[in-house]
C-alpha cells in the first residue's frame, strides 16, 4: 500500500559509528557478524510493552551483552552526543513492519508512528578491577497511543540480563580510557521522573537526537558508509521525498570547522532539551538549539544572568573573559545546584569547557 | 652634588609606583582624580571589603584623612576603565578594619562605592588585581553627609570551605551563629556571649548528600542542639551530640531532587519532620517518631506529577495557629508545574489546597516568596517574586482574610525590575515595618503598602543577629555583612519548647504594643536555599513600650509574657506562663448572646483591639483563631456545640464559655 518493501541489514552487521573526518574521537565499535542460523525476529507487542527483561524482546542477538543488533534494528548515531561522565552509548532505532517516521522540519524531530522503538546502550569498557566492559542500563522510547513512553532496562552485574526499573539508582565505576587514564564517578541511571525532564516539550514525552539536521551526516555501516537519513529511507524507516538541503548540525569534535559552529554544535546537544521554547528551562534567556544560536544574545553574550549565584558572573557569556561568564562557572562546576547540564553528569567535560572558554576568549569587544 | 642629580631624578619617577605598595607606605590623597600606575603592591588588601572573594596577589594603597565629615565616593570608571576592584578601612594599617569596598557597581566592571567618613580619621583606600593588574584612574569626591537607609559594614570570617548557608544558633545558648558546610565538614562561627565569633571545624563523615540545594536547622532528635538537614540528591541529617560538638551523619537512601527544604512538625506531634521540596516529582516528607526513626512518604503536599516545586514556605496564613504551607512554584513550557500552590492545614491532618481559593494560584516562575505581615494588620501577606518575568512579574498580595488581593500597583514591586531566586522578608531598619530582599535590591516597607528599593552590597543570605545587636546582619559567602544601623528599638524574642519541638518551629510570636501589633512565624527554611535564625526579630522604630508577648505554640499552649524591655531578648519556656492562665482571669471575659448563632460578641474591662481571639472546642482543640479588629466574631460556620472563647489581653488569658446554637 505504498510502503517500500524494506532492506533489512544481515544480522550482526550493525555498527554504529559516524562520520570520516574524526573517525578517531569515535566510541562505538564495528561488531563481528553473529554465527550461526538466523535469529528469530524482534518481539514487540504494544499490547504488552514494557516487558520485564530486555532479553524478551529480542533486540539483540546471541549473547545479550554482545549488544548485536537483531534483523531490523538500525544502529545510528546523532553528529553530536550527550556528556554523561564519559559513558559509552549506541543507539539504534527499530520498527514494526509498515511503520515509518516522517520529516517535519530540520530541526524537530522526525515524526514517527505507532510502535516505533528507540534503543540507547549505555556502558564503560576497562573497568576495574578486570578490565571489562560493564554495560549499566538500556533505555528505551517508544510511541503508543500517539505519544512517547519510556522504559529503562538496568543490567545486572553478571551482564547476562537487563531487568525494567524505573527508579533510577547509582553504580559506582572506575575505569580507564586512553585519552583520561583511570577515572571513577558514581553513574546515576535516570528514574522515570529524571527522563522526562530533559525528554520533553512542554508536558509531552519526546526524543532529543533524532533531528534530521543530528543524523544528516555519514555513518559506517557493516555494508559501507551511507548518510543515514538516506539509510533510514532504505531502510524503509523514513519516508522518502527528503527535502533538498538539509541542514547538519556542526560536529563540535571536528577541528576543520569554525570555531563557532563548533560551539553551536556542542551547546545544541548538552544545553537545547531545556534552553529551549517550551522546554524545562524556557524561563531563562537562553535559546540554544542550532537553528536559534545565530543570534549572539540567544548565545548568552553580553545578557546578564537572571539567577545571580555568583554576584562574580556578571554575564552568561562575558566577551573575552572567562572568569566572569557564567556559561564557563557552570560547565566548570560539580556542585548539583551550580553545574550545567544539571542531569546526566557529575563529572566536568573538560574538552567540552575548553571549547566553550575558547570561544568566549575570541570574543570581545567587552560586554558594556 | 651634580653628579648626585640624575639619580634622585630616577627615583622620584620610580616612587609613584613604589610608594603605594603597602599599607605603610599608603600615599595620602585628598579629593580628586588620582591615577593608579599598574596594581602590583606587595601588600594583597586583607581582610577583603568587596565582593567576590579572595584571589588577589597585589595591592595598591592609598590613605585619605577628610578634614570634614562627608559621604565620599570613590570612582574607577575614571578615563579607561578596567575591571578594577576597592576595599576602604578603618582602624590603621596594623588592625585594618573594613568600612566599605566594591567590586563592579560601576559601567564596565569598574567600581562605585560610597561612605561616610569623619573629620581628623584617617582611612586606607586599597585597590586589588582580584581581575586586572592594569592601571586605572579614580576619583575621590566629598558630598554632603547623606545618611543611608540602610548601612551595612563587611566582616571577613576566617578561611574555611563552604558555602555559608545558615545564620542560626548551633549550641542553644540562643545567640546566631555562622554555619558553613562541605561534604566533609561543618564550619561553625560562635556568636559568642560577649561579642564576636570563634570558629570550629567539626569534622563529620563523608556525607550522601551535599546540601547544593538547600539546608535547614532543628532539633530533629530533640536533645536540645540544632540538626543539620542536607538538601541535594537525597537527604542527609547531621545529628549534633548532646553538646553540639560533633555531629552523626544519618542519609537517607531515598533518591530526591532536593529543592527547598524545612523542618517542621507536619503531624503536630510534637516532633519536628523534615520536608522537602522535589524538582521533577510530587514533595516528599520524612516523618519522625521520636523514637530516632524516620518514614519516607512522598505524596500529599504538592502532588504535580513532574514536580516544579521550589519554595516551600509553611506559614500559618489563616491564623488558626496551625502551619499551612506555600510552594512558590516554577517550570518551564505549558503545564500545572509552575502554579504555586498554598496547602491549608485542617488541624486533623489533613490538608487542602486552597491557593485558587485564595488567589494565589500564580504560574509566575518563582523560587521562592517572602511571607510576612506588611501592613501589621495580624495576617501574613505574601510578595511572590519573580525568578524570571516570562510568566509575569512581581506581586504583592495583601490578606484580606477570605482572599488575597493584589496590590502591586503603584507598590513599588511594580516596577522592581530585578529577579532572584531567594525573596526574604526581615525588618531590616527596626522601624516596625517588615522589608523585603529580593530582586537585587533590598526593598523598604514605607509603612503604606509601598516600597522603595534600595541598593546595598550584601545580596541573599543567611539571616541573623551576629552580634547581638538587635539588627539584622546578612551572610554572604566568607563575609558577614553587618548591619551598622542605629537608634531604633527592637525586641528579640527567643523560644524554648517542652511540649513543642525545642525551637518552637512553627510557633506564631506577636506583640503588642501601644503602636500597634506585629506577628511572625518561626521557620526553619525561609527563601530558597538558605537558613536564618529561629529568634523571632522585631523592630519597633520610635516605639519604647511592648505590652505583650504571646506565643502560640504548635502543642497548643499560649505563654504570654507582659511589659518586656525592649531592646533586649525575651526567652519564653513552653508553659511557664501557663500558670496566668489557669487562675481565674481578671476582669472577665463577657460574650453575648449566648447561646448565638451568628456572631458573637465579646467584651472586658479593656478596649479588646489587636488581640487574637481563640475558639477552642469542648476538646481544647482551637477551631477558629481571628485577629480581633472589632469585638466580634463570626461563628455562623462553627458546628453547634460547647465552647470556649479566649483572648489574651494585658498579660493574661481572658476565656469564657458559649454555646453556638
Amino acid at each position: 500500500m505504498g510502503m517500500p518493501s524494506r532492506l533489512r541489514v544481515p544480522p550482526g552487521l550493525g555498527a554504529a559509528c559516524v562520520g570520516t573526518i574524526v573517525l578517531a574521537a569515535c566510541a562505538h565499535e564495528v561488531l563481528e557478524p553473529a554465527p550461526g542460523p538466523a535469529a528469530a525476529p524482534v518481539v514487540f507487542d504494544l499490547a504488552d510493552v514494557p516487558y520485564p527483561t530486555l532479553s524478551t524482546y529480542r533486540f539483540f542477538t546471541g549473547p545479550l551483552d554482545r549488544l548485536e543488533p537483531n534483523e531490523g534494528v538500525l544502529p545510528f548515531a546523532p553528529i553530536n552526543t550527550l556528556f554523561t561522565d564519559h559513558a559509552l552509548k549506541s543507539r539504534y532505532v527499530w520498527m514494526p513492519e509498515g511503520v515509518q517516521a516522517h520529516y517535519a522540519g530540520d530541526h524537530v524531530p522526525l515524526d514517527f508512528e505507532e510502535g516505533a522503538v528507540l534503543l540507547k546502550n549505555i556502558w564503560y569498557d576497562n573497568v576495574a578491577p578486570d578490565g571489562e566492559r560493564r554495560i549499566i542500563e538500556t533505555r528505551m522510547m517508544f510511541r503508543r497511543n500517539g505519544a512517547w513512553e519510556f522504559a529503562n532496562y538496568i543490567w545486572n552485574p553478571e551482564q547476562t540480563e537487563a531487568h525494567l526499573d524505573m527508579g533510577g539508582g547509582y553504580l559506582p565505576v572506575s575505569w580507564t580510557d586512553a585519552e583520561h587514564g583511570a577515572m571513577s564517578t558514581t553513574y546515576r541511571i535516570p528514574s522515570a521522573s529524571e527522563c522526562f525532564t530533559c525528554h520533553k516539550v512542554n508536558t509531552d514525552p519526546l526524543p532529543i537526537g533524532p533531528l534530521p539536521r543530528n543524523l544528516n551526516a555519514d555513518m559506517v555501516y557493516a555494508d559501507g558508509t551511507m548518510n543515514q537519513l538516506d539509510r533510514w529511507v532504505q531502510e524503509g524507516y523514513l519516508a522518502p521525498g527528503l527535502p533538498p538541503g538539509i541542514a547538519a548540525t556542526p560536529d563540535w569534535k571536528d577541528i576543520t570547522l569554525p570555531l563557532e559552529d563548533r560551539v553551536r554544535g556542542y551547546l545544541d546537544m548538552q544545553c537545547a532539551h531545556c534552553h529551549a521554547d517550551q522546554r524545562h528551562c524556557d524561563y531563562r534567556p537562553l535559546r540554544l538549539a542550532y537553528q536559534d544560536t545565530h543570534d549572539p544574545a540567544n548565545l548568552g553574550v553580553c545578557v546578564p544572568p537572571d539567577d545571580p549565584i555568583d554576584p562574580a558572573m556578571t554575564y552568561i557569556v562575558a566577551a573575552g573573559d572567562t572568569a566572569r561568564s557564567m556559561m564557563h562557572l557552570r560547565l566548570g562546576s560539580t556542585d548539583a545546584a551550580v553545574r550545567m547540564p544539571l542531569l546526566g553528569r557529575t563529572l566536568v567535560h573538560r574538552e567540552g569547557l575548553a571549547l566553550i572558554d575558547q570561544w568566549i576568549n575570541t570574543l570581545g569587544p567587552p560586554c558594556p | 652634588m651634580k653628579h648626585h642629580l640624575p639619580l634622585v631624578a630616577a627615583l622620584a619617577a620610580a616612587l609613584p609606583t613604589a610608594a603605594q605598595n603597602t599599607c605603610a607606605t599608603a600615599v595620602p590623597i585628598t579629593a580628586g582624580v588620582h591615577t593608579v600606575p599598574n596594581v602590583d603592591g606587595s601588600q594583597v588588601p586583607t581582610p577583603v571589603c568587596a565582593p567576590n572573594g579572595a584571589g588577589a596577589t597585589a595591592g595598591e594603597w592609598y590613605s585619605y584623612t577628610p578634614t570634614g565629615a562627608y559621604t565620599v565616593t570613590i570612582n574607577t570608571a575614571i578615563g579607561p576603565v578596567t575591571d578594577s576592584r576597592v576595599h576602604v578601612y578603618t582602624g590603621g594599617c596594623g588592625a585594618l578594619s573594613c568600612l566599605a569596598g566594591d567590586d563592579d557597581s560601576g559601567p564596565n566592571l569598574s567600581a562605585l562605592v560610597s561612605f561616610n567618613v569623619a573629620a581628623g580619621t584617617t582611612y586606607h583606600i586599597a585597590f586589588d588585581n582580584r581581575w586586572s593588574a592594569s592601571g586605572f584612574a579614580f576619583s575621590l569626591t566629598e558630598a554632603p553627609l547623606v545618611v543611608p537607609v540602610f548601612s551595612f559594614t563587611p566582616l571577613t570570617l576566617p578561611a574555611s570551605s563552604g558555602s555559608s548557608l545558615a545564620a542560626v544558633d548551633m549550641n542553644g545558648d540562643h545567640l546566631d551563629d555562622v554555619v558553613r558546610v562541605t561534604d566533609t565538614q561543618i564550619t561553625i562561627g560562635h556568636q559568642q556571649s560577649g561579642g564576636g565569633l570563634v570558629q570550629t571545624v567539626f569534622p563529620t563523615t563523608q556525607a550522601d548528600n551535599s546540601p547544593s540545594w538547600s539546608l535547614a536547622a532543628g532539633d530533629l532528635d530533640g536533645n536540645g542542639q540544632n540538626d543539620l538537614l542536607y538538601a541535594g540528591g537525597g537527604a542527609t541529617f547531621m545529628l549534633a551530640n548532646a553538646d553540639a560538638t560533633g555531629y552523626t551523619e544519618m542519609s537517607q537512601p531515598e533518591w530526591i531532587f532536593c529543592q527547598r527544604s524545612n523542618y517542621v512538625d507536619i503531624n503536630n506531634d510534637g516532633h519536628l519532620d523534615a520536608f522537602i521540596c522535589h524538582d521533577v516529582e510530587p514533595n516528599v516528607y520524612y516523618l519522625n517518631d521520636g523514637q530516632g526513626n524516620l518514614t519516607y512518604y512522598q505524596g500529599g503536599l504538592g502532588d504535580t506529577y513532574d514536580g516544579g516545586n521550589y519554595g516551600s514556605i509553611w506559614v500559618d496564613y489563616d491564623n488558626d495557629h496551625d502551619v499551612d504551607l506555600f510552594i512558590a512554584k516554577c517550570r518551564g513550557g505549558n503545564g500545572p508545574a509552575n502554579i504555586d500552590q498554598l496547602h491549608r492545614n485542617n488541624g486533623d491532618g489533613t490538608w487542602t489546597e486552597v491557593a485558587a481559593l485564595m488567589n494565589l494560584a500564580d504560574n509566575q516562575q518563582s523560587w521562592s516568596s517572602a511571607w510576612g505581615d506588611y501592613d501589621n494588620d495580624g495576617d501574613m501577606d505574601v510578595v511572590q517574586g519573580a525568578s524570571s518575568f516570562t510568566n509575569g512579574g512581581h506581586k504583592l498580595m495583601r490578606n484580606d482574610g477570605s482572599t488575597f488581593t493584589n496590590v502591586t500597583s503603584a507598590s513599588g514591586f511594580d516596577a522592581l525590575t530585578g529577579m532572584s531566586i531567594e525573596w526574604i522578608t526581615h525588618d531590616f531598619d527596626n522601624d516596625g515595618w517588615l522589608d523585603v530582599l529580593g530582586g537585587g535590591r533590598l526593598m523598604r516597607n514605607n509603612g503604606d503598602m509601598t516600597f522603595s528599593p534600595h541598593t546595598v552590597v550584601p545580596t541573599n543570605g543567611p539571616v541573623g543577629d551576629l552580634n547581638n545587636d538587635g539588627y539584622l546582619d546578612i551572610v554572604n559567602s566568607g563575609t558577614v555583612h553587618l548591619n551598622a544601623l542605629t537608634g531604633n528599638n527592637w525586641l528579640k524574642v527567643t523560644l524554648e519548647g517542652t511540649v513543642s519541638n525545642t525551637n518552637g518551629i512553627g510557633a506564631r510570636v506577636e506583640i503588642l504594643t501601644p503602636t500597634g501589633t506585629q506577628i511572625r512565624d518561626i521557620r526553619s527554611g525561609d527563601g530558597f536555599r538558605y537558613m536564618s535564625t529561629l529568634n523571632a526579630h522585631f523592630g519597633l522604630g520610635s516605639e519604647n513600650q511592648v505590652d505583650q508577648v504571646t506565643i502560640y505554640w504548635p502543642s497548643g499552649i499560649v505563654d504570654i509574657v507582659s511589659t518586656p524591655a525592649v531592646n533586649g531578648t525575651v526567652h519564653v519556656i513552653e508553659g511557664l506562663s501557663t500558670g496566668l492562665a489557669a487562675t481565674p482571669p481578671q476582669p472577665r471575659l463577657n460574650t453575648y448572646p449566648n447561646p448565638a448563632a451568628d456572631l458573637l460578641y465579646l467584651s472586658a474591662e479593656s478596649p479588646l483591639r489587636n488581640a487574637t481571639a481563640t475558639i477552642l472546642n469542648a476538646s481544647g482543640q482551637p477551631v477558629r483563631r481571628t485577629m480581633l479588629h472589632e469585638p466580634v466574631l463570626d461563628i455562623a460556620d462553627i458546628a453547634p456545640g460547647v465552647y470556649v472563647v479566649q483572648v489574651a489581653l494585658d498579660g493574661v488569658l481572658l476565656q469564657e464559655r458559649f454555646v453556638k446554637r
